[in-house]
């Protein structure tokens, strides 16, 4: 065999961690809206909880309410900035996932890797029109999951790469 | 007990009628160890105290069915201790006859199943072509009856294995090999195994790859025991205890030194066990070329032996501990798909192909498994200390993050494979084949994003090999995703399996229902 190839310079990078010129695709603004709403179910019961204690028993709980205010308008803008975030693309062999700001991360998926692909959604984001795509490859490291997709686009996107990963499916 | 060679027509046949017996060997030994140390007692008891239990029987000694013995009772009904036993054993032997009757496999149709359980059915089967390897296992108690247990892996992680415990030694192994057989012929049809294996050699193609095999190396027993003791938790824990015994010697800080030596007494067993298993699971170690396969045969008190056919094995990694530098050893591992690795234990095993070597033995392994990477490559990537032309890394802005290895830490392409390296004193080096990445990452923690850095994953299939290549500059990082995702297209376009006839796959290798954990369903939410 040859010797290792000497560091030509790399090829130039179309997939990025930010930005670029690929056509990247957002998630559906109503996963803010489920997120916000599955936040809101936790914390209204804890605010209710303390307001009431606040009012009947001490008024220093109230100081709780107000941490819990600021906790909830954090997450809040939190998840905006996350979903945001979220942006996806397909490309000829391979799709790819960006997410996150603070912690960025992008996943290549293959479609020639793909092991099968499930399209999730629960009874909220089914109300609001959204579905998850949860991509598997033969190591559980390395899937990928794109959630707020409306659900006629997932299971397209679906069907999409369950014909891709058959066409370029390549061996374990 | 040579009963006959399972025909692959595919009858039900039983498995060797002690198994069950054995599957509960440990439990059993337990019992039986418990009731002697009792019996012990009590007879220690009776030469201190022999008073006591004069009025029972006359001789402390006399208490054959000791079983019992909790304890003063067993003693004074010794009838209704041995009726006790006497229904124990008979349950012992009703529900070993049972779980016989109920257990059985068949090898046909294309699929080996098995079926077990009276109570709980349970029906596992895996298609031939998805075997990934078939062991055969001898624990101790099964070596002393001449039994062995049949391991057969295929892909789908740890929990896809069918055992077959226990066969008489010579329908086991005739078993395997004649799986093996089926196995690697379906195999050749569905992968092309000249194209399918980038590591692999390119051009071995044995009319029967499963033939006899070629002994390659071994290691000393001896070697294996100095180098399981040079480990990290062992050396911390000596320069621990030697520590408290220099502070014994100081006046003010001795009683409390003292006090400490005993409370590093479980975490010094911790590492005893450890070091144990280590030293049990990879004893006697043979690495032997099996053609298109390596074979690894191991084991102190369990012998195991298991073929890893070449292409199946997705990443090598050459490590060097920082304790093992004196001495120049070396340990190689790789990713094996279908061997499990998950866990530590029963991953670890099959996934060592080299415990403890020099480097010579090293590059012997490394040329036969993965003689796609030139062995000067190896040597680079093991050794070299930064500089070397045909390797890219890190840049001075990752010097904060990784202020020894900087330097070395960096990959680079060789015809067929990724190589990183990464690590200054535990040095490590990690071939992933184009053809086996499984997809790739790029990751971006708060303070790389600060520093403008970014660590890239090659993600192979599972196993104890985990190709990281940490705090690139970020365009570097994202021309390695470039570059890389390139080669594995190339790769995979070569690699392409012409799809015989099983396409498509259903579902399930092996009928998950039956095993609700650890399926590929566990890892959703």
């Amino acid at each position: 065999m040859a010797d290792p190839l000497p560091a030509t310079p790399l090829r130039p990078a179309e997939v990025t961690l930010r930005g670029g010129d690929l056509p990247w695709r957002p998630v559906s603004p109503a996963l803010t809206r489920v997120r916000l709403i599955s936040l809101g179910v936790v914390l209204a019961p804890l605010l209710v909880a303390t307001v009431v204690v606040g009012l009947l028993v001490t008024r220093w709980v109230l100081i709780g309410t107000l941490v819990l205010l600021l906790v909830g308008a954090w997450l809040a803008w939190l998840i905006g900035r996350q979903v945001s975030a979220i942006s996806w693309v397909e490309l000829d062999e391979e799709i790819v996932i960006r997410k996150g700001r603070l912690f960025r991360s992008l996943v290549s998926v293959p479609y020639g890797r793909l092991q099968y692909v499930d399209i999730q959604s629960g009874p909220l984001a089914r109300a609001h029109g959204i579905a998850s795509c949860e991509i598997h490859t033969a190591s559980p490291e390395s899937g990928g999951s794109l959630p707020g997709l409306p659900v006629a686009e997932a299971e397209a996107l679906r069907s999409r790469l369950a014909a891709r990963g058959e066409a370029q499916r390549a061996g374990l | 007990m040579s009963e006959p060679v399972p025909e692959p027509s595919g009858e039900w046949q039983r498995l060797h009628p002690l198994s069950p017996l054995l599957r509960g060997g440990v439990v059993l030994l337990a019992i039986l160890g418990y009731a002697a140390s009792q019996l012990f007692d009590t007879f220690l008891n009776s030469l201190g105290f022999g008073d006591l239990f004069v009025g029972t029987d006359g001789s402390p000694i006399d208490e054959p069915d000791g079983g019992g013995d909790p304890f003063t009772t067993a003693v004074h009904h010794p009838f209704l201790a041995l009726a006790g036993l006497v229904v124990f054993l008979g349950l012992i032997a009703l529900v070993n006859w049972v779980s016989w009757r109920f257990s059985r496999f068949r090898v046909g149709g294309g699929q080996v199943e098995l079926r077990q359980g009276a109570l709980f059915r349970q029906h596992r089967q895996v298609r031939l072509e998805r075997v990934q390897a078939v062991e055969l296992s001898r624990p101790l108690l099964a070596r002393a009856l001449g039994l062995a247990r049949v391991v057969v892996q295929s892909a789908g992680g740890s929990d896809s294995t069918l055992t077959l415990s226990f066969l008489g030694l010579d329908r086991a192994e005739s078993l395997r090999e004649h799986l093996l057989e089926l196995a690697g012929r379906t195999d050749e049809v569905a992968t092309h195994p000249a194209e399918g294996n980038a590591v692999g050699p390119d051009d071995v193609a044995p009319p029967h790859p499963w033939a006899a095999s070629q002994p390659v190396l071994e290691v000393p027993n001896g070697r294996l025991f100095v180098a399981t003791i040079l480990h990290g938790s062992t050396i911390a824990l000596g320069a621990l205890v030697v520590f408290g015994l220099l502070g014994a010697g100081v006046r003010s800080v001795g009683p409390l030194a003292l006090a400490g030596i005993p409370a590093l007494l479980p975490v010094a067993i911790g590492i005893a066990f450890n070091r144990v298993k280590e030293l049990l699971t990879h004893g006697n170690f043979h690495l032997a070329d099996a053609g298109s396969g390596v074979r690894v045969q191991e084991g102190l008190t369990d012998l195991r032996a298991t073929t890893i056919p070449l292409h199946r094995i997705q990443a090598l990694e050459l490590v060097q501990p920082l304790w093992w530098r004196p001495v120049g050893w070396y340990r190689i591992r790789v990713n094996v798909a279908g061997s499990g690795g998950m866990g530590e234990g029963e991953g670890q095993r099959e996934t060592t192909l080299l415990p403890v070597g020099t480097l010579a033995d090293a590059r012997t392994v490394l040329a036969l498994v993965a003689p796609g990477v030139p062995a000067a490559a190896w040597d680079t990537a093991v050794l070299g200390g930064g500089g070397d032309p045909t390797w890219r890394g890190q840049t001075t802005a990752a010097r904060w993050l990784d202020p020894l290895s900087w330097r070395r830490n960096g990959w680079t392409d060789v015809a067929s494979a990724v190589l990183l390296r990464h690590g200054r004193l535990t040095r490590r080096a990690i071939a992933v084949p184009h053809a086996r990445i499984q997809s790739l990452t790029v990751r971006q923690g708060w303070l790389e994003t600060r520093l403008g850095l970014a660590t890239v994953h090659v993600v192979p299939a599972p196993g104890p090999v985990s190709p990281v290549l940490a705090h690139l500059d970020v365009a570097h990082a994202e021309g390695f995703l470039a570059e890389v995702s390139e080669r594995a297209r190339t790769a995979r376009r070569r690699s392409e399996p012409p799809r015989a006839p099983l396409a498509p796959d259903p579902p399930g290798l092996v009928d998950w229902s039956r095993h609700p954990q650890g399926t590929p369903d566990a890892e959703r939410p």
